[in-house]
């Protein structure tokens, strides 16, 4: 049984604007084991993306904890440690902005390096290039500059320039959504090699349900701020249990029969996503949820188990 | 029948600082009345390339066609005169694009716009334009039609304000109050949600078949093309590599790419990741004289280096461009 | 990689970028006439001693005989109510010009875009408000009208002329690399950077600003002539060079009192202004094309 490498123990983020108080993360509690490869699916809205920024560090909590290590990185950024800052890495969904227009490949892989001396100058260029290496791109891209890589290219330096450090967690925000389907199999597999190598936890989000199906072990779905449902990707899949779960397995848009067999009854989504600054009382979900009752707009629904590593937060299944 | 619109040999060219790009290398698309095309490639291919040359958008100094037909109705837009053209985006061709967002201008409001385009597309001829009253009926009864709710307050309302999901649906709306008979939709639902996209989707096949209209649906998307299209193009670096019935595409991919592309897809049956296609798409300054999918081949052979493949046909009117396939 | 094959491979790279640079520039027949004439001006400015007819013009001399003659092929541009050759104050002129443009952008724009830097970078700080309120006031003033006051205040000569230009000019730097820092800082690899544990100084000088080049650059050159015409404004009511030497205000100044008839002491001195800053800004427009993201 691993041990928890991350746990958020009812983590909130909300922020100040002029149209109101936007929740974005609204009362989160979940585990990540070390090790494992945690998802996290969500539509926009969700909170999915100010959840990765807040572990990583570019938000602080509101309200809540969250334990790394044991440690508890919920105060200042620049108040955790320089090795913090080291283990936890993040990698952002859009590589065209995540690498400075303005540095050459060799530069942007070299920052950590330099910032935490993991390796004298000599031997910084030779580093530079085993990274490259490793993540699969040749030793001439090394004085290019990121305008002249191909997008799946470019998302492969952030991931080793995430590596550089050498992490223990490292939180992919939709790591491959701006890509084309061949590129993302090739940094997907280079991905799952890497963790097999060194033994990295993945906090991975979002939105392509068939992407999740085949990287993540255990699966979290969160809706306007808080977690819907949770379970082995397995279980995820096989049983869908939250409406609104059913009803985003539903709608995805499949290449085969069998997996048209595997998907829930196509429930019609109605009505759009509401805005975070106007969440309604009660379940967020009830304006759109096909099961609903009257005490759904009414109380929210509280996370009960419904078996071994299954949990689920409705009013259908309360106890 | 004689075809809506048939692409014929399209070249396109853009010149840039290294030299020439040499994107489109012989398109051959054709689409019946009624039909529904998939489009289908990876970025950088071409798809929206050959989408703009049909609707004579390319920014002109630097792209250049340089052979090709593109007939519609019988007559090859690349010969018309400039008012010609207009005609045909007032009232046969009409699109929608990816980012609703910058499809929409920011300053005036959705019924100005959406006004503006009822407006014009009603003109017949030189004679009058219709009522202000008409203009903005005509316009709340197309906004219902896409099921926006509450048009009349949507009329008054910016781009801004309004959801993605809802944007894309005025983009639909402005499309289908023309009565074109030919849509060409350019990655419609890629920057929505899914259930919203799932929606939009739905409402575009539906409208374009209440209105007996043709649809392009360009898109990176295999799953949507197998759920909405009865006819798919895969394209590649330019050229058509193959085309066939959807259903037949998918029970039986014979071109390597479109094997490759199928293969790459993550399934919800959980087999795990395969491992995509080795390589990169060729650089358009000096691309392979053969099969431009020659590098990335796993089936490659000598004749494949020396020119490029045609469009085979095989069976089921299944058209391949691989010697692979040859008679 | 070696450090002789990274500065190669550097060197290539700059040069390939310089041609492509060239590319987009030259693509507009205007700009290139434009770099045409800077070039001129810059090198007839420089060799003026060489170059010039009567470079003893310029400085002290009088020749009533030869007073307020007309154009021709002895003087060029005629001469002025004492007997100076126009022409030759003219290149004379140039150099004033140049050299007010290059001290003035040197003193006002490294401290503008540190500024500007820091008060992008501590947004929602007391160092944002004190530095943004305060370059406020001095834009709230229209340069001219400020550089005066300053300008009036001290002695008028060259030295204090540029001091009073460069007084006002830092604010306009400060303010664009103020607004293009507030947006930078939130693009993803200022994140990253931040995240990774980068000092401050590393991501304003490297990650930042290297992203504000292209706009400075292009404001620099467009700015070399809006300076050289505040300059010349402020010569022209006498608050700049002193005779006997004179610039391009000057010279208008003294010969405005003869228009009509004695036109040509007024005449030639505005066409040179309106040629150097005509050639400064196709430049800048050329500058503005090379810095354009290109799309295909």
């Amino acid at each position: 049984m691993s041990e928890e490498i991350l746990t958020f123990e009812n983590v909130k983020k909300y922020f100040v604007t002029p149209q109101g108080v936007v929740r974005a993360i609204d009362g989160i509690s979940f585990s990540v084991k070390k090790g494992e490869t945690f998802g996290l699916i969500g539509e926009s809205g969700s909170g999915k993306s100010t959840l990765a920024y807040t572990v990583s560090g570019i938000y602080r909590p509101t309200e809540g904890k969250i334990v790394f290590n044991k440690q508890d990185i919920s105060g200042k950024y620049s108040k955790r440690s320089k090795f913090l800052k080291k283990e936890i890495r993040i990698v952002f969904q859009d590589p065209g902005s995540s690498l400075n227009p303005r540095r050459n490949i060799k530069q942007i892989i070299e920052l950590p390096l330099m910032v935490h001396h993991i390796s004298k100058n000599k031997d910084q260029n030779r580093k530079v290039e085993n990274l490259l290496e490793i993540v699969g791109l040749p030793i001439d891209y090394l004085y290019k500059h990121p305008r002249e890589l191909g997008g799946g290219e470019k998302q492969m330096v952030a991931i080793a320039r995430a590596l550089a450090s050498n992490p223990s967690l490292i939180i992919l925000d939709e790591p491959t959504s701006a890509l084309d389907v061949s590129i993302q199999a090739k940094i997907i597999n280079i991905l799952i090699k890497l963790q097999k190598k060194y033994n990295l936890t993945y906090l991975f989000i979002t939105h392509d349900l068939s992407l999740m199906r085949n990287v993540a072990s255990r699966v979290a779905i969160m809706y306007l701020g808080k977690i819907c449902e949770v379970a082995t990707a397995f279980e995820f899949f096989k049983n869908p249990i939250h409406p609104y779960t059913q009803m985003l397995l539903s709608s995805i848009p499949v290449i085969s029969y069998e997996e048209e067999v595997l998907k829930p009854q196509k429930i019609i989504s109605v009505g759009e996503i509401p805005s975070p600054v106007n969440i309604p009382p009660g379940c967020s979900f009830h304006f759109r949820c096909p099961k609903k009752m009257d005490i759904c707009s009414q109380e929210d629904p509280v996370m009960v188990e419904i078996c071994k590593g299954h949990t689920v937060r409705c009013h259908l299944y309360a106890k | 029948m004689m075809p809506l619109l048939e692409i014929k040999n399209l070249h396109v060219q853009f010149r840039v600082f290294e030299g020439e790009l040499k994107v489109l290398n012989g398109v051959d698309i054709v689409i019946s009345e009624g039909e529904k095309i998939g489009l289908v490639g990876e970025t950088g291919c071409g798809k929206t390339t050959t989408m703009k040359s049909v609707l004579q958008v390319l920014p002109t100094p630097i792209a250049r066609i340089s052979t090709g037909e593109i007939i519609y109705k019988g007559r090859d837009i690349l010969k018309m005169r400039p008012n010609e053209i207009q005609n045909l985006r007032k009232g046969e061709i009409t699109a929608i694009f990816q980012d609703s967002l910058a499809a929409l201008n920011p300053v005036f409001t959705i019924g100005q716009q959406l006004c503006d385009v009822v407006k014009y597309s009603s003109r017949d001829g030189d004679r009058n334009y219709l009522s202000k009253k008409e203009i903005i009926s005509r316009s709340i009864a197309v906004l219902k039609e896409t099921g926006m709710p509450d048009p009349e307050r949507i009329l008054k309302n910016y781009p801004i304000q309004l959801s993605g999901g809802m944007r894309q649906r005025v983009c639909i709306s402005e499309a289908i109050s023309i009565a074109a008979k030919l849509l060409i939709a350019d990655e419609p639902t890629t920057s929505l949600d899914v259930t919203i996209q799932d929606q939009v989707l739905r409402l575009l096949i539906r409208l374009v078949e209440k209105k007996n209209m043709s649809i392009i649906l360009i898109t990176h998307s295999l799953g949507i093309v197998r759920e909405l299209t009865n006819r798919v193009y895969v394209m590649y670096a330019g050229n058509i590599v193959e085309t066939v019935r959807t259903k037949e595409l998918f029970a039986n991919p014979l071109h390597p790419y479109t094997r490759g592309l199928i293969n790459a897809i993550p399934r919800l049956t959980g087999e795990g990741i395969s491992k995509g296609i080795e390589g990169r798409i060729p650089n358009y300054l000096n691309p392979p004289a053969g099969c431009r999918f020659y590098p990335r081949c796993e089936y490659r052979m000598t004749v494949c280096l020396e020119k490029p493949p045609p469009l085979f046909t095989t069976g089921d009117n299944h058209g391949i461009a691989c010697f692979l396939y040859k008679e | 990689m070696s450090k002789k094959k990274s500065f190669i491979a550097t060197l290539s790279i700059g040069r390939y970028n310089l041609s492509r640079a060239w590319y987009k520039f030259s693509r507009n027949p205007l700009s290139v006439f434009g770099l045409i004439i800077f070039f001129l001006i810059i090198f007839v400015a420089v060799f003026a001693p060489y170059i010039t007819p009567y470079p003893e013009h310029a400085g002290a001399y009088t020749n009533f005989r030869e007073a307020s003659k007309p154009p021709s092929l002895t003087y060029f541009f005629g001469t002025d109510s004492i007997g100076r050759d126009i022409f030759t104050r003219v290149i004379f002129g140039y150099r004033f010009s140049l050299i007010l443009a290059v001290v003035v952008l040197s003193l006002s724009i490294p401290p503008g875009i540190i500024l500007g830097l820091i008060a992008g970078y501590y947004q929602y700080t007391w160092i944002e408000v004190t530095i943004m309120r305060i370059t406020d006031i001095f834009i709230a003033v229209p340069p001219l009208v400020l550089a005066l006051a300053i300008a009036a205040m001290l002695s008028p000569n060259l030295f204090n002329q540029m001091m009073a230009i460069s007084f006002v000019w830092w604010t306009w730097y400060c303010r664009l690399v103020y607004t293009m820092t507030i947006s930078l800082c939130h693009e993803d690899f200022v994140y990253e950077a931040k995240l990774i544990g980068a000092s401050n100084t590393h991501i304003l000088l490297r990650e930042i600003l290297p992203n504000c080049v292209a706009p400075i650059l292009t404001k620099m050159t467009l700015d070399m002539g809006l300076v050289i015409i505040v300059g010349a404004s402020l010569s022209f009511i006498g608050l700049g060079v002193q005779p006997p030497k004179s610039d391009l205000g000057t010279m208008i100044a003294n010969g405005a009192r003869g228009l009509p008839t004695e036109w040509w002491a007024a005449v030639f001195p505005a066409i040179a202004i309106t040629l150097i800053i005509l050639a400064f800004n196709l430049v800048g427009d050329g500058l503005q094309d090379v810095f354009a993201v290109e799309e295909v």
